[in-house]
């Protein structure tokens, strides 16, 4: 088991994303064709399923690769990760129609009225959930999986 | 190679490699082993359950950033 650790970061890092993928499909598939809701849903999936898995098995390769020099533990790196998916997310979601900004809120999929304090909020938010996810499930994968 | 220089080469062998000697460990491992296995699990610190909670809260408070979090995640 001490082959290949970096490819088996990779596989770590890819499974939560790659688990919450057929529960974002079966939402586009209720609100689409069962709902008829007109939201560019299909243009907002590009991002969580063509760029997110591949952001966390990357993620998780560089903790495996750091965290010798930097001693940091896998819980608080997952929590930077926000740092790097939110300007990336944002981008792509400007670029693809699912996001226009406006001068106080942020428009999510032509309905949501967001404000950009509420934004920041929810990205300290993320900050925490990826924290308490990548602590207790990629933690607990790299560690079934030998590489922590 | 003659009877002389097999015997040669058999001592030199045994003084390059000499005997592993005493190869038990000191104490036994046995007891400490079991009470690792019987060991819990670390418990969840009190900090972890207040960022979950707080998630919690948020999700209720503001709904709509859920469609939000499912586009990040």
């Amino acid at each position: 088991m001490n082959t290949h650790p970096y490819l088996r970061a990779f596989l770590a890092g890819i499974l939560v994303p790659t688990l919450v993928l057929p529960l974002m499909l079966t939402g586009f598939i209720v609100l689409r064709l069962w709902l008829q809701i007109s939201a560019p849903i299909e243009r907002a999936l590009v991002f969580p399923m063509a760029l997110v898995p591949g952001l966390w098995g990357l993620w998780n390769m560089f903790w495996i690769g750091s965290h010798v020099r930097t001693h940091l533990s896998v819980g608080p790196h997952g929590a930077i990760l926000p740092l790097l998916m939110l300007p990336l997310g944002t981008l792509a979601a400007t670029h693809l129609g699912v996001l226009e900004l406006g001068s106080a809120h942020a428009i999510w999929f032509g309905s949501l009225y967001i404000p950009y304090g509420l934004i920041a909020l929810g990205w300290a938010a993320a900050m925490a959930a990826y924290y308490l996810v990548w602590k207790y499930v990629v933690g607990f994968l790299n560690r079934t999986l030998g590489i922590a | 190679m003659n009877a002389h220089e097999e015997d040669r080469i058999k001592q030199l062998f045994k003084q390059a490699m000499p005997p592993a000697g005493d190869t038990e460990p000191e104490r036994d491992l046995w007891p400490a082993m079991l009470r690792r296995l019987d060991a819990r699990p670390a418990p969840v610190p009190w900090f972890d359950w207040a960022l979950a909670g707080g998630l919690a809260l948020f999700a209720v408070v503001f709904p709509a950033s859920i469609p939000v979090f499912l586009y990040y995640l």
